[in-house]
């Protein structure tokens, strides 16, 4: 059947030539859809059960994107001087006004409440600093109120004095970008000595987003053009390499063309989709022909030739093109949807690449005039100074085998070792290079605050619990039920619907007579005790809890500073009681904490209150700032703190969780871990079972898996040796490496033993592998090395250490099957060639 | 046809009556009314929501809701005396829920010409406080209410205007004197022209954008005075509003000036708190 395909290809260039161009037009069609997508948390699927509960939680709360921009002054006086402050307020007032900007929940100096003593045996609520002050004490004496409000102290002035930030809320983070530069153009028109910095996540992640196109307006058609070149090298022929450049074009359009059509979002692995696929589309062609121009001269039947080409290099393009889709395919099994996506769409692309190379080459080659490749006759692979290099390396592999292979298991072992060294780490801020703006925001901010990395710790009552012991209250008397009846039809929360049946009793208390009063008396009491359960986070001994958790979260060392309920309430409660640091405790009462937060929501911002607590006061949230976004320094807070629970277990019915971005980005990379170890080891045995089938032996398979075992074992080695952390792309590099570097196994192996089955002489078949085959074999190795190095210039990290570690693999892959595979024949050759 | 022209014609009578009745009504309060000025109208508004009657009582009930329908409560009883018609005058606030803040007591002298006098008692930290009120634009209790709303705000604060008036309302627009000193750049209001009741305020900001809207919903007549029952206060950048609910209000109940002391903080007078 493939024969008659070809045949058919033969006689018919034309149809094949519209069927690629209608491919293309119509999947180009799609392209300008293209939705770009930065959001970190989308590493995770949109029902994961942290996601959903992170999700909650900042609804619940208001946790809204903020923009965070940070003052720096580092002069002795540092920021409160009142120069450094009333730019400050000018620009946190203009950039209240900014729309989009959720102005009643920005936090600046000039936005928030002081609590303080007024007159003698008085208590004062006033803006922290409406105005800038006057003179030097003034600002001064602010400095001595913005140390006495625990929330504030480190949020929004460092403990150094010498920084201050204001948060700058945003409702939709899409429109980060726009506000930013707004913000931007506000500082640059206050008169200010101060260095102002601008980051946070939503801006980090549009940032990125626009760097991403960046990348794949540039390195995808840098990396065209340096396989263009290298081609021209190798093959001397515009028009002869023409041939592959377009079967890599169509295949890059016609994926990220499907892709887009079928409404994927273009994220940060789905955008290098085109420069993974570049290159790999083309080796398939540069098989072909390498091979066609070593058979090729003027007077040969040009079909025939083509017939013969395909018909010998059929089976190894197949099992190559199959053995690496396996590889990106092994990463659907990472449960993290975009590396799912595109190991999807990579996966496919070579394998239309392998259908394209065999429709769109043969067709090309027919259709090609006879002067157009008079040229390629004097090109003959075997004789290039590539094939010279070559040749010795297979000579002296051949001739040392034993030390060959020594110096091999040294390397092995090694990289081993190094393997045990790799740190398993990533954070998005670190995506952008070290001389970025938002790197050095952050990390400037960094040093002076207690962390702008957010996460919050959860801490829930079980509420359900409460209603249905309710519930058995009432069903006891049927007025009262009936009535809860009705109102549970009007209410939604339970909560209300408490309230609701309160009003109810208290009305009916009006014109009751004694008994009856008596029993509504029961009820009203049943109600307040119901609700009092409810809000256990009013209860003194609930907030202790989250005193202590506050201290463990200190304790771990990873933690600047965390927020919470009970830090409000001893704030209020100190000031209630004269300001004196002694009174600077919880109130001993649920009513005195109650009594206490009705002052504190007595301010021009009653609604911050709800950033701690909910309505009910059965759920609250402790605000936790690291000073690192690493996810190895969350993981350790966390697990820390399951420790501390474990031992310190919170009350009966209480459920503690975490939520924010900065837990989430540590999920995402436990998943992503754990999955490529399941997506290595099934891609692994799956391409063994493989090569087991394709050569009919075990011995074989086992060789053809050497090359790849050991070049992922040198590049992770590597990768532990050079300290660099094990993040998103270097996981990723895993199923590739597996997928790619077998390749050139599968064309030693077959190679050698359709050779050996001609000539049944090792050492002539040895000598034939390192002429043409062996060209071949490192001429692919540099194209897809070299086609990846355009990624080195990309502005973003993940995409430079993609760019290095795919080069790295191909030279190294390469190298192992020319030195090791000669190597083990030579040691084997009882079993290897028969 | 004939019958369509039969029905316009009687539409024609009666819109050209209706005209004339509203002509006629609209030059007979211009006549009467002409030269009603701007201050005095507001001098007017402040008697009829403050100074109802020489004291007065009522429950109010709270409810409190955010953008996400959340629900807080408050239930306190406000008594109230003047000691001067449109002048200073004493107010008391007893809470009885949420059960947790029972028996809190706000006491507020309030100053015409000066800061007002406010006091705190919190019973479970059995704790008397005074409280600055230097700045009368703080959330009442949690709720979109200042406590301004509460008490009233000074009509010497702002300068006022009689934008224009039609049959039932005046509108009038009102700037502060000293800006700056609040939230706001203006606000505009409705007033009743029979009752004297604002029935609508709005406050805009420097982009004339309203921010906050206070609206009464519902108005009854006790003791011969038109009494607000339901008022609503909209914070228009949150989203979130409270609803203010009055009930069993009653005038000129004979308090005396002991139940609005230090004192009565603590035993604050049992005989006002519930209704007769």
């Amino acid at each position: 059947m493939r024969q008659q395909l070809t045949e058919y290809i033969l006689n018919q260039p034309k149809k094949v030539f519209i069927l690629v161009l209608v491919l293309t037009v119509v999947t180009a069609a799609m392209i300008p859809m293209i939705k770009i997508d930065t959001d970190p948390e989308n590493m995770l699927p949109a029902n994961q059960a942290e996601r959903l509960f992170h999700n909650k939680i900042k609804t619940q709360f208001n946790l809204h994107d903020m923009i965070v921009v940070g003052a720096v002054n580092r002069t002795a006086q540092g920021i409160f001087n009142p120069q450094s402050l009333q730019a400050l307020l000018e620009i946190a007032d203009q950039v209240e006004a900014i729309e989009g900007v959720i102005d009643y929940d920005l936090m600046a100096l000039s936005s928030v409440d002081n609590i303080k003593q007024g007159g003698p045996g008085e208590i004062e609520f006033e803006w922290l600093m409406k105005q800038a002050p006057n003179d030097q004490a003034a600002a001064d004496y602010l400095a001595t109120q913005v140390a006495r409000l625990p929330l504030l102290n480190n949020t929004l002035v460092s403990a150094d004095h010498q920084a201050t930030s204001i948060y700058v809320p945003i409702a939709d983070k899409n429109e980060s970008h726009r506000i930013a530069t707004e913000i931007q153009t506000i500082i640059d028109h206050v008169n200010s000595a101060d260095e102002y910095h601008i980051t946070g996540l939503p801006v980090a992640e549009d940032t990125f987003g626009y760097q991403m196109f960046v990348q794949m307006g540039i390195s995808a058609p840098l990396a065209g053009l340096m396989i263009f070149i290298l081609m021209w090298y190798f093959f001397r022929n515009f028009k002869f390499i023409a041939a592959p450049m377009v079967v890599a074009m169509v295949t890059v359009i016609t994926v990220m063309g499907t892709m887009i059509g079928m409404g994927y979002t273009v994220h940060i692995m789905s955008s290098m989709i085109a420069i993974f696929l570049m290159p790999i589309a083309v080796v398939d062609s540069i098989h072909i022909m390498s091979e066609f121009v070593e058979r090729y001269d003027i007077h040969a039947e040009r079909k025939q030739v083509i017939r013969d080409v395909i018909n010998e290099l059929f089976k190894p393009m197949l099992f190559t093109s199959i053995t690496s889709t396996i590889g990106f395919f092994s990463l659907l099994l990472t449960p993290i949807p975009p590396v799912q996506v595109f190991g999807a769409f990579v996966g496919a692309g070579i394998l239309l690449a392998f259908v394209l190379t065999l429709l769109f080459i043969p067709a090309y080659l027919v259709v090609l005039k006879p002067e157009s490749l008079s040229s390629l006759q004097n090109i003959h692979h075997s004789k290039s100074k590539l094939s010279t290099v070559i040749k010795s390396i297979g000579g002296f592999s051949l001739s040392n085998n034993k030390a060959v292979i020594a110096a091999f298991l040294v390397v092995f072992a090694v990289s081993i070792w190094g393997i045990t060294q790799i740190k398993i780490n990533d954070n998005p801020v670190r995506w952008f290079k070290a001389d970025h703006p938002i790197r050095m925001a952050d990390k400037v901010l960094n040093e002076h605050f207690a962390g702008t990395y957010d996460a919050y710790l959860v801490l829930e009552s079980d509420a359900d619990a409460v209603q249905q012991s309710f519930a058995k209250k009432l069903a006891t008397q049927t007025l009262w039920h009936r009535q809860f009846e009705l109102i549970e039809q009007q209410e939604n929360g339970f909560k209300e619907q408490l309230n609701e049946m309160l009003f109810w009793a208290e009305d009916q208390l009006f014109d009751a007579d004694a008994q009856q009063a008596e029993q509504l008396e029961q009820l009203i009491n049943e109600i307040d005790a119901v609700n009092a359960r409810l809000a256990l986070f009013k209860s003194p001994t609930s907030l202790a809890y989250v005193e202590q958790l506050q201290a463990a979260l200190q304790q771990s060392g990873l933690v600047g500073k965390s927020n919470s309920l009970a830090d409000v309430v001893k704030t209020v409660n100190r000031e209630l009681h004269g300001g004196d640091a002694e009174d600077f405790i919880l109130p001993d009462s649920a009513a005195g904490v109650a009594q206490t937060l009705l002052q504190y929501q007595s301010s021009h911002r009653p609604h911050d209150l709800w950033h701690f607590v909910d309505q009910d006061y059965a759920t609250t949230v402790i605000w936790v700032q690291l000073t690192s976004g690493d996810n190895q320094d969350m993981t350790a807070v966390v697990e820390y703190m399951d420790q501390y629970i474990s031992g310190n277990p919170p009350s009966a019915g209480v459920e503690i969780n975490w939520a924010g971005k900065t837990f989430l980005n540590k999920v995402w990379q436990e998943e992503m871990v754990k999955g490529m170890g399941m997506s290595l080891i099934s891609a692994f045995a799956a391409v063994f079972i493989m090569m087991v089938v394709l050569f009919r032996s075990v011995l074989l398979g086992f060789l053809a898996m050497l090359p790849l075992t050991l070049t992922i074992v040198f590049i992770y080695g590597l990768i532990g040796w050079l300290g660099k952390d094990y993040d998103m792309p270097i996981a990723v590099l895993s199923a590739l490496t597996l997928g790619l570097s077998v390749d050139f196994a599968i064309h030693f192996i077959q190679r050698a033993k359709d050779l050996f089955a001609e000539n049944r002489d090792f050492k002539l078949t040895m000598r034939l592998m390192f002429e043409e085959p062996a060209a071949a074999i490192s001429k692919n190795a540099i194209v897809i090395a070299i086609g990846f190095t355009p990624l080195l210039f990309a502005p973003l990290v993940p995409y430079i250490s993609v760019g290095f570690f795919l080069a790295t693999i191909m030279a190294v892959s390469a190298v192992v099957t020319l030195m090791l595979l000669p190597a083990m024949f030579k040691l084997l050759s009882r079993w290897t060639l028969r | 046809m004939n019958r369509t022209k039969r029905t316009a014609n009687r539409r024609f009578k009666l819109f050209t009556a209706a005209t004339i009745l509203a002509l006629a009504a609209l030059v007979q309060a211009q006549s009467l009314m002409a030269d009603i000025t701007a201050a005095q109208i507001i001098k007017q508004a402040n008697l009829a929501s403050f100074y109802a009657g020489e004291d007065g009582r009522s429950d109010a009930r709270m409810i409190i809701v955010d953008n996400k329908d959340n629900k807080q409560m408050r239930q306190f009883v406000i008594l109230r005396k003047d000691l001067e018609e449109g002048g200073d005058q004493n107010f008391l606030v007893v809470f009885s829920r949420p059960s947790d803040v029972k028996d809190t007591v706000f006491l507020v002298h309030k100053k015409v010409a000066a800061d007002d006098d406010r006091w705190l008692y919190l019973p479970a930290l059995d704790l008397e406080k005074r409280i600055s009120a230097s700045d009368n634009r703080t959330s009442f209790v949690g709720s979109d209410f200042y406590y301004e709303d509460v008490s009233g705000r000074n009509p010497e604060a702002d300068s006022h205007q009689l934008l224009k008036q039609d049959d039932t309302l005046y509108y009038l627009k009102s700037t502060p004197k000293l800006a700056g000193s609040v939230e706001f750049a203006y606000y505009t209001m409705q007033i009743d022209k029979r009752s004297f009741l604002p029935l609508l305020i709005e406050y805009f900001d420097d982009s004339d954008t309203p921010i906050r809207r206070v609206e009464v919903v519902e108005v009854t007549e006790v003791q011969g005075h038109p009494t607000v029952l339901k008022s609503k206060v909209s914070n228009l950048k949150t989203g979130g509003y409270t609803l203010l609910e009055f009930r069993r209000p009653a005038y000129d109940l004979g308090m005396d000036d002991s139940v609005f002391t230090v004192r009565a903080l603590r035993n604050p007078p049992k005989n006002w708190l519930s209704a007769k």
